[in-house]
């Protein structure tokens, strides 16, 4: 694909930004990469592929990230860059939000791949529920896109790459919104992206307490338990970071094992890349099994502690 | 507190159908008020409840935005009255099209203590309306709410983040997006199904707010259903024991 000119890059972790710089690399010329951090982080965030570092200085804890962004849109106004890539997550995009009403553009949220179009640059991202992919672009000066973290190998570190470090200054915004507490959500980090094997449930789980034996079943097959949108968002069994499907994870595990999961598009999406797909379901109509390597038609309370005293049997 | 609650009319997914050539189809799709929209109308009404004050709906769209229908879907869940922009040129808006309309249409009703919105809507999920739209309103503006106390002329707002809870004091008027988990949204009685069909609605096309320059910042080159994986799509079913040995077999194979 032809290369754009200038591709900016701005994530709040080091890892996510550096991440960000190679993606940039590959479809810029040159990458500027704002960066909140030590100076240490700027060198390092140069020697991981950015060009130039614009640096905001330490990070202050008494503000929200989000009080960046009038600094920022003072930088994009005046250097107008193509292209403006952050992540996916929430405070990403608030931030891409604020940018873009003031820069009059839309912005490319949720992107899954760029696409080579001469000189234009055009995304792929999911639509309807992950029912169809749409392939669009922007028609703005500068364009604002946001990307999954995780999803992109870092460029090595080399010490011989040169790059620009200007000191930024930056001025808070007066949003009338005022910091009073921060506090860890408290639950226990689990990572369904990159999980390997996945003992996924939906709603043929009747109760709450028979996800122990989805549990079960996980723990033999060293698997991790995720489940459908109703489970995490309606009746609140199981915490949303085990939310597999279009507003939740994408999953690519090597077996996907689906109890009591009927198939809709909207969680299928976030399994559709599973080498291995086992289903069981006790409605033979179920749109699961038309996508499943493996669909066993039966009640899983008799099929999950039947496998599971096989797969006893056989340690 | 007036309060002005936004929502986006969507196809329900189940209805939509994917042709042969990949292409959907929405001609048999029955149109309702976004889920995660349903959320934000709430949050709108229990805070009138709650406090007091008044709380209006806000649509943009295409003609099929203003089926009786629809107007009282909204109407039913509790707001008090509902303006709608329907015009052509909005059928399949972007997001910072459909900001900009909202934003126009909030300044033609008036005086605004709090305006809500879905985490974004059902259909291109992208969750950018509510904060483009603070943003173009030059208020405070917040995404991922999933608690809100009111404190006189100031939220106290708990925003839920991949990570991390915040708590925040947002100055009045703000513009909010609110997650779908802050609340279960009622179903209305058929009682407030009928009451709605007597409320007031007030449509405007883009010409009645000058609107006429909010256009669209984003060319759509294609939409099409992704291509499905192969799948085996091997069936076991019959005999609990033969099922569960033919399972077993199966998955030592696979987790090799």
């Amino acid at each position: 694909m032809g290369k754009i000119n200038n591709v900016w890059v701005f994530a709040e972790a080091t890892e996510a930004l550096a991440e960000l710089c190679a993606r940039g690399r590959q479809l810029g010329e040159l990458v500027t990469a704002l960066v909140i951090g030590p100076q240490s982080k700027a060198e390092q965030i140069i020697r991981q592929g950015a060009d130039r570092v614009f640096w905001l200085g330490e990070p202050d804890s008494s503000v929200i990230v989000e009080a960046y962004t009038e600094t920022i849109l003072g930088l994009l106004e005046k250097e107008q860059p193509s292209l403006l890539l952050m992540n996916n997550n929430k405070r990403a995009k608030l931030i891409a939000g604020r940018l873009a009403a003031k820069l009059e553009t839309t912005v490319l949220t949720d992107v899954m791949e760029f696409v080579n179009a001469g000189d234009k640059l055009q995304v792929k991202h999911m639509v309807y529920g992950g029912a169809a992919i749409r392939i669009e672009q922007a028609i703005t000066k500068v364009c604002i896109a946001t990307v999954g973290a995780g999803t992109f190998e870092p460029l090595l570190e080399d010490g011989s790459r040169q790059g620009t470090i200007i000191s930024v200054e930056v001025i808070f915004d007066s949003k009338n919104i005022k910091l009073l507490e921060r506090r860890s959500k408290g639950t226990t980090s689990v990572n369904i992206a990159a999980a390997k094997r996945i003992v996924g449930v939906g709603r043929g789980i009747v109760a709450q307490e028979d996800i122990k034996l989805a549990e079960e079943l996980a723990a033999l097959l060293g698997a991790e338990i995720g489940c459908t949108r109703p489970l995490a968002e309606g009746v609140n069994w199981l915490p949303k970071e085990r939310y597999i499907g279009v507003s939740g994870v994408m999953s690519k595990p090597d077996v996907y094992f689906a109890l009591g999961i009927s198939g809709q598009i909207q969680h299928m999406v976030g399994i559709n890349q599973a080498k291995t797909i086992i289903a069981v379901n006790k409605d033979k109509n179920s749109l699961i099994f038309n996508q499943a390597d493996y669909g066993v038609i039966g009640d899983l309370y008799k099929i999950v502690p039947a496998l599971i005293g096989k797969l006893k049997a056989g340690l | 507190m007036d309060i002005v609650v936004c929502y986006k009319v969507v196809p329900d997914e189940q209805d939509i159908v994917i042709q042969v050539d990949q292409r959907l189809s929405f001609t048999k799709a029955e149109w309702k008020i976004g889920q995660y929209d349903q959320s934000a109308i709430e949050a709108g009404v229990q805070i009138a409840e709650n406090v007091g004050g008044k709380v209006l709906a806000l649509s943009i769209g295409n003609k099929t935005l203003d089926s009786s229908k629809l107007r009282k879907s909204a109407l039913s869940r509790g707001p008090g009255k509902l303006y709608l922009v329907v015009d052509e040129n909005l059928e399949g808006a972007d997001s910072f099209q459909t900001a900009q309309v909202l934003a126009k249409a909030v300044a033609k009703i008036g005086k605004f203590d709090l305006v809500i919105c879905g985490e974004g809507s059902s259909d291109l999920y992208a969750q950018q309306v509510g904060i483009q739209l603070g943003e173009l309103l030059g208020v405070a503006t917040i995404n991922a709410v999933s608690k809100i106390v009111p404190d006189g002329d100031k939220i106290i707002v708990e925003r839920t983040l991949e990570e991390e809870v915040e708590v925040l004091e947002v100055t009045l008027p703000a513009v909010i997006s609110v997650t779908s988990d802050i609340n279960l949204p009622r179903i209305p009685s058929l009682k407030e199904i009928l009451a709605a069909g007597k409320k007031n609605v007030t449509t405007w096309s883009l010409a009645d707010i000058e609107g006429q320059n909010c256009t669209r910042r984003t060319e759509v080159s294609s939409t099409l259903a992704p291509e499905q994986t192969d799948r085996k799509r091997i069936i076991l079913e019959g005999d609990l024991d033969a099922v569960v040995t033919q399972l077993y077999g199966h998955l030592r194979r696979e987790l090799q």
